[in-house]
């Protein structure tokens, strides 16, 4: 048996004083050169806005930690990709905490304590599960760079969509060296550090604590036979040894040295972007304080810190852009685009000593770094892109908050403007005067309960497209009766109803957003009531995430909910079962923002319908494309329509009879792609209350037959 | 360097209006107040000219009304001007396009600014003709319906286009100082922000009376006016129907209407 204490590595076995000396003095110089980057990095951040996300900071690191340990938003709609970044992840983690544990003994507990424990049973331990996570990491490396050189995924082509071919970064194709080079550089290391071990146990092969032990470095052992089959001496392997060891050190330190000023940055601003992630981004927009002057964005000192930290995460995977319905249509726009061109910018005019002047750090216009008008007009804020980003990156909120500076410089559709005029000067969106926002009520066998001036136990908020629009109208009274029926005590706010901001907030208009929802506000909280329910996801969404930024705190409701308890508690009963094959679309609002995938999901088994979902389902819904304010602007003549790419998706349905969806605008939307993408007499879209309606019996009056 | 721009807040007709018991106009709750839609380009052109000029120039706008003028006004103010003047007596009540010219010539002689620039008309009333009363009063040059305007703050004149018939346009040559009523279209009035307007509420607005402009209630009002507003009345609709079904239904109902008339 060996003596424990010899079976360890010998650290600079073999080597000058000098070279030693030489050795510390690259890796003090690396060391410093990180710093510097690093400091670089934090003065950067420094020079943005201040956020108030230091909350909670052990829950945050704790959140921070499980999503990088499971990789959970790694392997979403990419599982391979997923995968081979968790091994590269977690062999990277490896190596880098083994490689610690040696410095702390090294340098520190044994010339300081003499203390040692780096031998023996720990040090093969050690030696086998390194040797592993070498492996693991180069497995990892050899997949990614298969997956860029032949996978030819769309995503990872830089190429910009709002630029022209011959632009100066139209191809981005920094970005691809850049990957490449990070790609080979560490696949590099990985490699010499396991010939650098082979050549050590053929080079000590006579040394018994050595070589016996040699199957604890598996990957290593294997490669030390090889080179002996091929004659390699242990003389010959001493020598070889030397030149590799400076070789892979190098690499090692350039590699450290450059972790600031390169994509490897991402191991820290991927991790610190995760933990100050915002649960509410893009559902609760940011206020602006009461006594600053602007409005949103103009210069990159604008953004906040936070901000600025999500620029440098992104890591540039692409699946902001693969999940973006603005850019599935051809629009100019890429949410990654938005957050590289930001970051370069940033990189540029903040990284100096000295601030550039004002006019220099404008991030509005045509130039390299600068993002068009278009392009923060063409969004939707769908939040699929802030949805899916493995990293956190906010992309909403950055794009709302430039386009408050755009809509206070007047740079929008004229036809958007004169939406918001006239909703500041009707309270609606329709243009209709106040008086007729409950003319719907009129056709009805019953009266509403006025809730301005009699309690109700439910306050219904209708919101403009359920109360003005004609096709909605039908919908908005299918609602009442079913309410009705099931014995509610409800009430309306009649005309005192505004619009409720949801939208013209995301359009960037926050001066009448407030108006809008400090009116609704004092409205709600006049009335006596228990809760709110709206059918129109909009309206939920504001009211329940961002009415309490201005003293509205309100129990609220989205339909679908209520009305399956309502189902399940038995105040409605359903005459008929229906047994059509339906496909949902989760609108934006209720799905993704408010997380309502299952109560309609649930309603429609309820009735009996065979559910059969499209591949965009659930928190990958595809946007109707009528988000941010884009109702009230037209897409250009020429180019598909999302809820014309929508449609198609739910045309290769097999035998779908029912198209259902839950929001107003979906309503409007997609009955209109419907027509004008060819599957009329296909299918038909309903929204999910006529459906319910279907099923209940009314004694009292004659309804009108809604039947596929 | 000064520019005055005359606005007005116009009304609008909400849903199923009422008309007044008296007759005399629409009864109020079912009005809708906002800025005559010609005031924003005027007041944009004024603002073309002061953005692009070396010279300080500063620009007025002017109205006259009750209280709830000034939200128009705030909104002028939010839009870049840099002073608003509010008159309003209850004298004022009543009066006609030409006595409100009256009192707008009476504050630009007190202003005495290098332009006035007016709507060619309100879109409530539609006279077309308080621009032009007020350069009578003040016995200047004026222009009506001008589409396009090149002038040089300081310089004696002015080169303007005016719309005339059938596409036609007049370029004319005026003096200086000048009243202009502006067309729409002349120019893409910007839009003001609430943000904007909110903040504007900070700026004065000057509430200005009769008496501080060298008038009195006996120059205003219905009494001194030219016309006056006999009543307001919604003629009898015509009648009119549509015909739906197929078209040989509807061949069919016309024939019986067609034959309904010549046996009435
Ligand atoms: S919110 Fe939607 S439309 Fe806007 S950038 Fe993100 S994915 Fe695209
Ligand atoms: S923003 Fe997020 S999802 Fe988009 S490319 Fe960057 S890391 Fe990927």
């Amino acid at each position: 048996m060996n003596n424990p204490r010899e079976i360890t590595r010998v650290l600079f076995e073999n080597f000058q004083p000098q070279a030693i000396h030489l050795f510390y003095a690259i890796g003090y110089a690396a060391i410093a050169i990180f710093i510097y980057g690093v400091y670089v990095q934090i003065r950067k951040y420094r020079r943005g806005k201040p956020d108030g996300s230091w909350g909670e900071l052990l829950h945050r690191f704790i959140d921070m930690v499980k999503t990088m340990a499971t990789h959970r938003t790694l392997v979403r709609r990419d599982k391979s990709a997923g995968r081979a970044h968790g091994l590269i992840f977690l062999g990277f983690v490896l190596l880098f905490i083994g490689t610690s544990v040696i410095t702390l003994e090294y340098d520190i507990l044994q010339p300081l304590f003499g203390v040692q424990f780096w031998y023996g049973n720990f040090y093969l331990l050690f030696s086998l599960v390194l040797d592993l996570a070498g492996l693991g990491l180069i497995v990892g490396l050899i997949y990614m760079m298969y997956r860029r050189k032949w996978l030819n995924l769309p995503k990872l082509d830089y190429k910009r969509v709002d630029r022209q071919e011959g632009d100066p970064d139209f191809d981005r194709s920094q970005y691809r060296r850049e990957d490449w080079a990070f790609l080979w550089s560490f696949i590099l290391i990985g490699v010499t550090g396991f010939i650098l071990e082979a050549t050590r146990l053929v080079w000590l092969s006579g040394r018994p604590t050595v070589w016996d032990y040699r199957m604890w470095s598996p990957v290593g052992a294997l490669l030390a036979h090889v080179m002996q089959a091929v004659g390699l001496t242990a003389e010959g392997a001493g020598s070889l040894r030397s030149g590799l060891w400076w070789f892979h050190g190098l690499i090692s330190l350039t590699f450290i040295a450059f972790i600031p000023y390169t994509k490897i940055k991402h191991i820290f601003t991927a991790a610190a972007s995760l933990m100050f992630k915002d649960p509410l981004a893009g559902k609760r927009l940011p206020r602006i304080p009461d006594e600053q002057k602007t409005a949103g964005y103009k210069t990159i000192t604008d953004l906040t810190w936070k901000n600025l930290l999500h620029l440098d995460a992104c890591t540039k995977c692409g699946r902001c852009q693969e999940a973006c319905p603005a850019n599935a249509v051809g629009a100019p726009l890429s949410p990654r685009d938005v957050i590289l061109s930001l970051r370069e910018f940033a990189n540029h005019a903040l990284s100096a000593k000295e601030l550039p002047k004002e006019a220099e750090l404008d991030i509005h216009g045509k130039d390299i770094g600068q993002v068009f008008m278009e392009t923060l007009w063409s969004c939707r804020t769908c939040l699929a892109c802030v949805e899916i980003c493995p990293v956190a990156v906010e992309h909403v909120p950055i794009i709302v908050q430039m386009r408050r500076n755009l809509v206070e410089a007047g740079e929008m559709e004229p036809l958007l403007e004169k939406t918001l005029q006239t909703i500041h000067k009707t309270g609606n969106s329709f243009g209709e005067s106040k008086r007729k926002r409950a003319a719907w009520t009129k056709e009805l066998p019953f009266e509403i309960k006025d809730a301005r001036t009699e309690p109700v136990d439910v306050l219904w908020f209708v919101g403009d497209y359920a109360s003005f629009d004609p096709r909605n109208q039908k919908v908005t009274q299918s609602f009442a009766r079913l309410l009705h029926k099931a014995g509610v005590n409800f009430g309306l706010l009649f005309e005192s109803e505004l619009n409720a901001g949801n939208d013209v907030r995301r359009v960037g208009e926050e001066g009448l957003y407030e108006l809008l929802a400090s009116s609704n506000i004092g409205t709600i909280q006049a009335c006596e009531f228990n809760s709110i329910v709206t059918t129109d996801p909009h309206s939920f969404n504001t009211i329940r995430n961002e009415y309490p930024d201005f003293g509205g705190k309100f129990e609220i409701e989205h339909y679908t909910t209520m009305v399956k308890q309502l189902i399940e508690g038995g105040q409605i009963k359903l005459k008929k079962k229906l047994d059509y094959r339906v496909t949902f679309h989760d609108p934006c609002h209720l799905g993704r923002y408010n997380k309502g995938y299952d109560a309609p999901r649930d309603v429609l088994k309820l009735l009996g319908c065979e559910l059969v979902e499209m591949g965009r389902n659930r928190d990958n819904s595809f946007c109707c494309g009528a988000g941010g304010g884009r109702i009230w602007i037209p897409d250009p003549v020429g180019t598909e329509k999302p809820s014309a790419n929508r449609m198609k998706e739910a045309g290769v349905i097999e035998g779908l009879q029912v198209f259902v969806v839950s929001c107003p605008k979906d309503l409007t939307m997609f009955e209109d792609a419907l027509k004008t993408s060819g599957f009329e007499g296909k299918f038909i879209v309903r929204e999910l209350i006529e459906l319910i309606d279907e099923c209940i019996e009314y004694e009292v009056w004659e309804d009108i037959p809604l039947t596929v | 360097m000064k520019i005055l721009v005359a606005v007005k807040q116009v009304a609008t007709l909400d849903e199923d209006f009422e008309i007044r018991a008296n007759g005399s106009d629409v009864e109020e709750d079912f009005l809708l107040y906002d800025l005559n839609e010609w005031d924003d380009f005027s007041l944009e052109e004024a603002m073309k000219i002061k953005e692009s000029s070396d010279v300080e120039i500063e620009v007025v706008v002017v109205s006259i009304g009750p209280d709830r003028v000034d939200e128009s006004l705030r909104k002028c103010l939010a839009k870049g001007a840099d002073r608003a003047i509010r008159v309003w007596d209850d004298a004022i009540e009543g009066s006609d396009a030409i006595a409100i010219g009256r009192i707008l010539a009476a504050v630009a002689q007190k202003e005495a600014p290098d332009m006035v620039f007016a709507g060619v008309q309100s879109s409530d009333q539609a006279y077309a003709s308080t621009g032009i009363s007020t350069a009578a009063y003040l016995d200047w040059p004026h222009a009506a319906v001008v589409a396009d305007l090149q002038y040089k703050p300081g310089s004696g004149s002015a080169v303007i286009r005016r719309e005339l018939e059938g596409g036609m346009l007049q370029e004319v040559e005026i003096n200086c100082p000048a009243v202009l009523t502006i067309q729409l279209g002349i120019n893409k009035p910007r839009y003001a922000s609430l943000r904007g307007i909110k903040q504007a509420a900070a700026k004065p607005i000057e509430e200005v009376s009769l008496a501080d402009v060298g008038l009195t209630g006996a120059d205003v009002g219905a009494d001194s006016s030219m016309s006056r507003v006999r009543r307001m009345y919604i003629p009898a609709k015509g009648r009119a129907q549509m015909i739906e079904g197929t078209i040989a239904e509807q061949a069919a109902r016309l024939i019986q209407i067609i034959n309904e008339f010549k046996g009435a």
